[in-house]
């Protein structure tokens, strides 16, 4: 048989690569960066909500699983420039910065994930502008290497505000989906801060709360045992306060039904995801349907949500949508099933 | 296709049989009309809600604040573009007659709430409808919040008012802020936008622009005449309405007495060199 194709090695992939393996698949596995592990990797997320577990131990165990297996064979920065349809599988050509080859693929799993919404686009929040707004993926940095200070000055902030849904529910910048973590994880993120330095205020800025299904219960304890305070209301701008050295965030309590203004040592940006930019290749070198948002879209989004409708191709995780991580490795399963019965038969 | 056209439209608006049928929405322990104003409420309820500018301008509202949050009014009164684009989302008639007689004279139509809208709700617009009903109706409360203004609209309506590119500097704009004033980059683009959103062919600068022709003014009246504004502030205030009719009407008779006599100067100025060639 010839090697089934896992494009991209985040969560998804990773999962999708053992999944083949142990079902006695040859695998190929290639992924555009130097590493493997995804956005988890790449930003160094910190603990994942919602057990709080380091996210190296959940994506260890995964990297452990792929990197241990031969039957895997492991392509890193490396990117697919080319896929023609042949009668069993595809032709694609893989590049690297120097070199190129031809490859003959049974099947093809696409888990190109998602990329993080630039903040900058949002230039209300000052993000880009001043040091101490940070992007809540920026945060996860400073929470795993245990350094939660300031960016401006190095000191340890008093109080901080978490802003969710920047980039997401916003046809401002054209992104009117939920990014469906940003509240889950911005709660995790205040839990872990009040864990580690119970005297840093926190403070949410929220529209809805969004902790789907069993998630519900961190949102709870983190008012309950955390004394995280939630304010429902936006901000809209963020300035300048005390000459300079804080952050002034203005905002609307609506449910005291008035304008606020806030100093905050830290605004953390909870920024939506969008599709990334593998994911918008891959879709136009294999003819996969991209929905408005500009996700790949599934053939059946009910049925058969890793099925793209064309022969040969599945897909899995963040390129169908926003997707949290145990529902991209579960993808990752399906799709290499899928993927496998396609290439048997 | 654009994102926008998935969206569905129309969503809180009514149809004419809705409208018609108002929902009955009863806001318990809130004060309800009752007798003529009751009715007058219901009446300014269905015409609001079937403004064809009420399906274009409310399209929904996540309550996020971000209008408010913005709005210049909302921090001296007790009023926000939030509360009013709910207000014109409502069932209930009374409410809507409540915000009209006070509330929506707060805005300053400067619309920075539509700027931050996420739905992408036309707010200030909305809130202009709101208050063109409360004219066409001739509110009481309209009335007596309109008074002190009779001169402003005397000044705007007969004479007009102009902006010149060169008015957008820096230094006329100092309440935004360094960022805006500033070397930053972002003033050059966005003032360079402004400027290029005045029309060219004005042609007119700070020095000229207080001049204002004849001609213009005698032609924006005619817009007002045309377009019914001159009726609805006649049902609002019939004697300023009579004397701005007096006032355009003196300026017409000039414009046309020296008319004729700028035409009889070019015909005497013409006639000798008329003879002269021949
Ligand atoms: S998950 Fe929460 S933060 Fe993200 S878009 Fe949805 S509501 Fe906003
Ligand atoms: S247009 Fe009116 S409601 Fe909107 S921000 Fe300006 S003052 Fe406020
Ligand atoms: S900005 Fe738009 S969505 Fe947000 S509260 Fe105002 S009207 Fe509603």
């Amino acid at each position: 048989m010839n090697p089934i194709l896992v494009l991209g090695g985040g969560p998804a992939g990773l999962s999708a690569a053992s999944e083949l393996a142990a079902l006695g698949a040859p695998t190929l596995l290639v992924e555009r960066e130097s590493y493997l592990g995804g956005n988890p990797v790449r930003w160094h997320y910190s603990l994942l909500a919602p057990d709080l577990r380091p996210a190296e131990e959940v994506i260890g165990a995964l990297l452990e699983r792929v990197e241990g297996d031969a039957r895997i064979e492991r392509r890193l920065s490396t990117t697919l420039t080319k896929a023609e349809l042949g009668s069993h599988g595809y032709r694609v050509t893989l590049a690297t910065a120097d070199a190129s080859e031809t490859r003959d693929v049974a099947a093809v799993v696409l888990a190109t994930g998602f990329d993080h919404f630039d903040s900058r686009r949002k230039f209300e929040y000052g993000y880009g502008r001043f040091p101490d707004v940070v992007d809540f993926k920026e945060l996860e940095g400073m929470l795993h290497d245990n350094k939660l200070v300031r960016p401006s000055d190095g000191q340890r902030p008093h109080r901080i505000a978490w802003v969710l849904c920047v980039g997401s529910r916003d046809l401002q910048v054209g992104n009117p989906w939920c990014c469906r973590l940003g509240c889950v994880v911005s709660i995790k993120q205040a839990v872990e801060v009040r864990q580690k330095h119970p005297e840093v205020d926190a403070y949410i800025y929220y529209m809805d709360i969004r902790t789907y299904g069993l998630w519900e219960d961190l949102y709870w304890k983190s008012m309950q045992e955390y004394g995280i305070k939630f304010i429902r209301g936006r901000i809209g701008a963020v300035t300048l306060a005390e000459g300079g050295s804080r952050l002034l965030a203005t905002g609307e309590d609506t449910i005291l039904s008035r304008p606020t203004e806030v100093p905050f040592d830290m605004i953390v940006l909870a920024s939506g995801m969008e599709a990334s930019a593998g994911t918008k290749q891959v879709a136009e070198l294999f003819g996969v349907p991209v929905g408005p948002e500009g996700f790949l879209t599934p053939r059946l989004t009910d049925l058969n949500p890793v099925d793209s409708g064309l022969p040969g191709v599945f897909l899995a995780g963040a390129a169908t949508g926003p997707k949290a991580i145990p529902d991209a490795v579960t993808e990752g399963m399906g799709a290499a099933l899928r993927a496998y019965q396609y290439a048997r038969d | 296709m654009s994102i926008v056209a998935h969206l569905p439209r129309r969503v809180l608006s009514l149809t004419e049989e809705e409208a018609a049928n108002p929902p009955a929405m009863e806001l318990t322990g809130r004060r309800k009309a009752t007798g003529p104003e009751h009715e007058l409420a219901e009446t300014i309820f269905a015409e609001f809600r079937q403004d064809p500018r009420h399906h274009e301008f409310v399209l929904g509202c996540l309550n996020c604040g971000e209008c408010t949050t913005g709005c210049p009014a909302a921090r001296f009164y007790d009023f926000s573009p939030r509360e009013m684009l709910q207000i014109a989302a409502t069932g209930d008639a009374t409410t809507l007659w409540d915000a009209m007689q006070e509330k929506i004279w707060a805005c300053c139509q400067c619309y920075t709430c539509n700027m931050r809208c996420r739905f992408g709700n036309d707010i200030a617009g909305i809130i202009s409808v709101m208050r063109e009903l409360s004219v066409v109706h001739g509110l009481e409360s309209t009335r007596k919040t309109l008074a002190p203004f009779g001169r402003s609209l005397t000044l705007l309506m007969t004479v007009g008012t102009q902006v010149s590119s060169d008015m957008i500097q820096p230094d006329f704009f100092r309440d935004w802020g360094p960022f805006a004033t500033g070397s930053d980059k972002v003033w050059d683009v966005s003032s360079d936008v402004m400027r290029k959103a005045i029309p060219s062919d004005v042609l007119q600068t700070t020095r000229s622009s207080w001049e204002v022709s004849v001609q213009t003014s005698l032609e924006l009246f005619r817009i007002y005449e045309e377009t019914g504004v001159l009726d609805m502030l006649r049902g609002l205030d019939p004697d300023l309405t009579e004397m701005l009719i007096d006032i355009i009407e003196e300026r017409r008779e000039e414009f046309q007495d020296a008319r004729g006599r700028f035409a009889k100067e070019i015909a005497a100025m013409r006639g000798p060199v008329a003879s002269f060639t021949g």
